[in-house]
């Protein structure tokens, strides 16, 4: 009786913080919508840069998911099986761009891959510095995700397909991918999102040209420089496109479990 | 839990209470950092009991903070369109022209390529300038615009980036990824790894400053004053702004 009632006295408030919680996360975007009139919407829908600038982010990003997920699975599945101090370190490391500010990302991206790099490659202000940015920024979240759901996956199962004569990569197909599915879908969304949304790494590393290299982001910058009401439709529609892939991916991981 | 809570969000209003202390609050362009960094010294030297509080950021990201009630008691911006929509808005008072900043090109100091004059621009390998949407990025199209056709073309086929600001701009060129940029005097002199490459002063064209109190309370005049007298003209010559 009494564990019912304490159930019941801690329901409330927590109910309570946590609609807290999605609000204050939901409202920008939620003012940005209230502030923003349908002419305007219109008018920046209209505008070339918008166009160019979606089309560019929509390449680059696509690009820079399909380089994480190649890369980013066999690594994810080494970081979820592998027992050696080695593979707590690379976990830990994958993971620091995270916390790095883009921005320094972007200017050790300079110092690196810039014509005075030690790697004689000069890569800077070009479209694949864009994709760089994007894979470097974004990939820690895809593997993340991708270790968690690897970890789920019992060793026997794996051993039952193997000796069944399924080969390891066959096994690890259809046995290991369809139970981490909800968790690589999650993790692709992240992932995507998070490349299509970065600005600091690209802003030093890849610079601002249209068609080049200014990306969705970039280019909301630039017009919250000029004229406000034009950043706030552009970023509205960003918010709307990502809204879209998320409701679809959302759907899809819910599919798969 | 709880109680940590409290605490954290108590110490959140105390810091965002007015404090008891007289203060003057000012927001100002990024490229006056430096010239008013100092010049905060010299007021508080003035006026001992005021605690000067800076805030730099791009003219139109300061216009918009005023528009939504920043606490700006001095607004001092690089394009004088923003101020005059303030003044429309009565936002502010009557702006004051306060000094003026020429357009230059800044190079590596140990560059690759010889650039002597706006000319050599066609040739290099990569130029970067400013977005037309901010004014670094207009004055320099309004320069491309002065000079002959053909050698304007030639020179915006050698962009690479149009950069947000001005320092990064400065900042890609003293790093060497690029061989020339442009940017105001005041700007290439806070940086020692690239050196300057005048132009013709008559196809230059030349930023104005304008400064003008927040509100009707006149908290800014003191700076204001101190900005526009003779101590003031001398510290923002010295960071190279011209009258």
């Amino acid at each position: 009786m009494r564990t019912v009632q304490a159930t019941r006295l801690v329901r409330a408030p927590a109910g309570i913080a946590g609609v807290a919680l999605l609000g204050l996360v939901v409202s920008p975007i939620a003012f940005l919508a209230f502030a923003t009139a349908p002419e305007d919407l219109v008018r920046a829908l209209q505008d070339e840069r918008l166009l160019s600038a979606l089309v560019l982010s929509v390449q680059t990003s696509v690009v820079a998911l399909v380089i994480t997920v190649l890369g980013g699975t066999p690594l994810a599945w080494w970081l979820a099986r592998s027992d050696r101090r080695i593979a707590g370190v690379a976990e830990v490391l994958v993971e620091l761009p995270i916390v790095v500010p883009p921005a320094v990302i972007g200017v050790g991206l300079l110092i690196g891959f810039g014509r005075n790099g030690p790697l004689g490659v000069s890569l800077a202000f070009t479209t694949t510095a864009v994709v760089f940015a994007q894979i470097i920024v974004s990939a820690p979240f895809f593997v993340r995700s991708a270790a968690a759901g690897f970890r789920r996956v019992d060793e026997d199962l794996l051993l039952v397909a193997q000796s069944l004569g399924a080969s390891p990569l066959r096994a690890f197909a259809r046995v290991a991918v369809p139970v981490a599915r909800p968790s690589l879908v999650a993790g692709i969304g992240l992932a995507w999102a998070r490349a299509l949304g970065e600005f600091g790494a690209t802003l030093l590393f890849a610079g601002n040209l249209p068609g080049r290299t200014q990306t969705m982001p970039l280019a909301i910058y630039a017009a919250l420089e000029s004229d406000v009401r034009v950043a706030q439709s552009i970023a509205l529609v960003l918010a709307a496109f990502a809204l879209l892939v998320f409701g679809a991916l959302h759907f899809l991981s819910r599919e798969a479990r | 839990m709880t109680r940590f809570a409290c605490a954290a969000l108590l110490a959140l209003a105390a810091c965002t209470s007015p404090s008891e202390r007289a203060s003057v609050t000012v927001f100002a362009a990024s490229s006056l950092t430096d010239a008013f960094r100092e010049l905060a010294e010299e007021h508080r030297r003035r006026h001992p009991g005021v605690d000067v509080i800076l805030s730099f950021a791009g003219s139109q990201t300061l216009r918009l903070q005023i528009e939504q009630g920043a606490p700006a008691d001095v607004f001092a911006s690089a394009n004088p369109e923003h101020a005059a929509a303030l003044v429309a808005a009565h936002l502010i008072g009557a702006p004051r022209v306060f000094a003026h900043n020429d357009l230059v090109i800044v190079v590596p100091r140990r560059a690759r390529l010889r650039v002597d004059e706006l000319a050599d621009l066609a040739t290099v390998e990569r130029l970067v300038v400013g977005t037309a949407a901010v004014p670094i990025g207009r004055y320099t199209d309004e320069l491309l615009t002065r000079i002959d056709d053909a050698l304007a073309q030639r020179i915006r086929a050698r962009i690479v980036s149009r950069e947000h600001n001005v320092r990064l701009v400065l900042a890609k060129v003293a790093l060497d990824e690029v061989d020339a940029g442009i940017v105001y005097r005041s700007d290439a002199l806070s940086n020692r790894d690239v050196a300057i490459v005048e132009f013709p002063s008559e196809s230059a064209p030349t930023a104005e400053y304008v400064i003008a109190s927040v509100g009707d309370e006149g908290r800014g005049a003191s700076w204001v004053a101190l900005v526009t007298s003779a101590t003031g003209r001398a510290v923002l010559r010295r960071h190279g702004f011209a009258p």
